[in-house]
């Protein structure tokens, strides 16, 4: 599993904090946009491309200011289910239900240490399958 | 103001809540369903709201689930909806004064009833500000997606339904 992450300017201190603390972790972290990009556009189409290049195994995380914007690109490609997310308990639970592929973040929103665990408990959290199959099936074939 | 409200089995009660108070506040509120507690799924309820509004049906929409995640990406993946899940006011307000943000989205077992009504209160007193910067940003928002055929099919879904009736989605 590769862990892809993305930001702009205004997300890009929490971007590098993230990409150094999943590091940490030994997992395999992808940095798209060292010095940050110039909006939430580029990033998130960046790092949506790179997930669908093995859309299976690989995540992203997407940070600018309130993670709106990087929600509402990542969202309209086929097969990503993105999350925004503020919460360690959504982030656990968008794994197991939605099988989310993508999470946003902002750097406005929430501190550091919640960042952290979102990132961590999204990277280590398993989908579940079974009945929540037939509603992933329902968004795949959107867009 | 006409506003089209969905969620999912797990949050009819707070759906529920939620539709009464924007009435009270004068809204014109389209109950697109769930209407009970029976298992269903969210993607059904996110597609009939963002439908509704990308058809000027309706002005906006609300939708809501256990987090909110599961109908607000069912809401993203029709052409023109610009939905924001939030669980906090300063992303509410940003997402509709800076992108025209059509659909808001909240997690029923997340946020509080408290924080929701004051979610619903900032998001609909908020008003778009273009500039030429996000106007274009929602332009290509809007353009990533190409396909419409989908939106007003209601038996789109139709082959999973029948997939469950068959009991092939089992844990």
């Amino acid at each position: 599993m590769k862990i892809i992450i993305g930001s702009d300017k205004k997300g890009l201190q929490l971007k590098d904090t993230i990409v150094s603390y999943l590091k940490e972790l030994n997992f395999e972290v992808i940095d798209v946009s060292e010095g940050g990009d110039k909006d939430f556009y580029d990033a998130s189409i960046k790092v949506t491309q790179m997930v669908l290049e093995d859309v299976k195994n690989n995540k992203g995380i997407i940070i600018d200011e309130f993670g709106a914007g990087p929600f509402m690109v990542a969202d309209k490609f086929k097969y990503i289910i993105c999350a925004e997310l503020n919460d360690e308990h959504s982030a656990k639970m968008t794994r197991d239900h939605n099988n989310a592929n993508v999470i946003t973040m902002g750097s406005g929103v929430i501190g550091e240490d919640v960042a952290k665990r979102i990132a961590h408990r999204f990277a280590v959290a398993q989908y579940s399958g079974g009945r929540h199959q037939i509603r992933v099936d329902m968004l795949n074939k959107m867009c | 103001m006409k506003v089209a409200i969905g969620c999912d089995h797990i949050v009819t009660d707070i759906k529920n809540h939620i539709k009464e108070y924007l009435e009270n506040r004068g809204f014109e509120v389209v109950d697109c369903g769930t209407y009970d507690f029976e298992r269903t799924h969210y993607p059904i309820y996110g597609k009939r709201v963002a439908e509704k509004v990308v058809t000027k049906e309706v002005d906006l929409g609300v939708v809501l689930c256990g987090t909110g995640v599961g109908i607000t990406n069912a809401v993203q993946k029709v052409k023109g909806a610009r939905c924001a899940l939030v669980g906090d006011v300063a992303a509410a307000v940003y997402a509709k004064e800076e992108l025209n943000c059509n659909i808001i989205g909240v997690g029923g077992r997340v946020s509080g009833i408290g924080m929701i009504e004051d979610i619903m209160d900032a998001y609909f007193a908020a008003e778009y500000k273009p500039t030429d910067e996000n106007k274009e940003l929602i332009n290509k928002i809007d353009n990533l997606i190409d396909r419409t055929d989908y939106i007003g099919d209601d038996h789109f879904f139709d082959e999973f339904l029948e997939k469950w009736d068959r009991g092939e989605y089992h844990d």
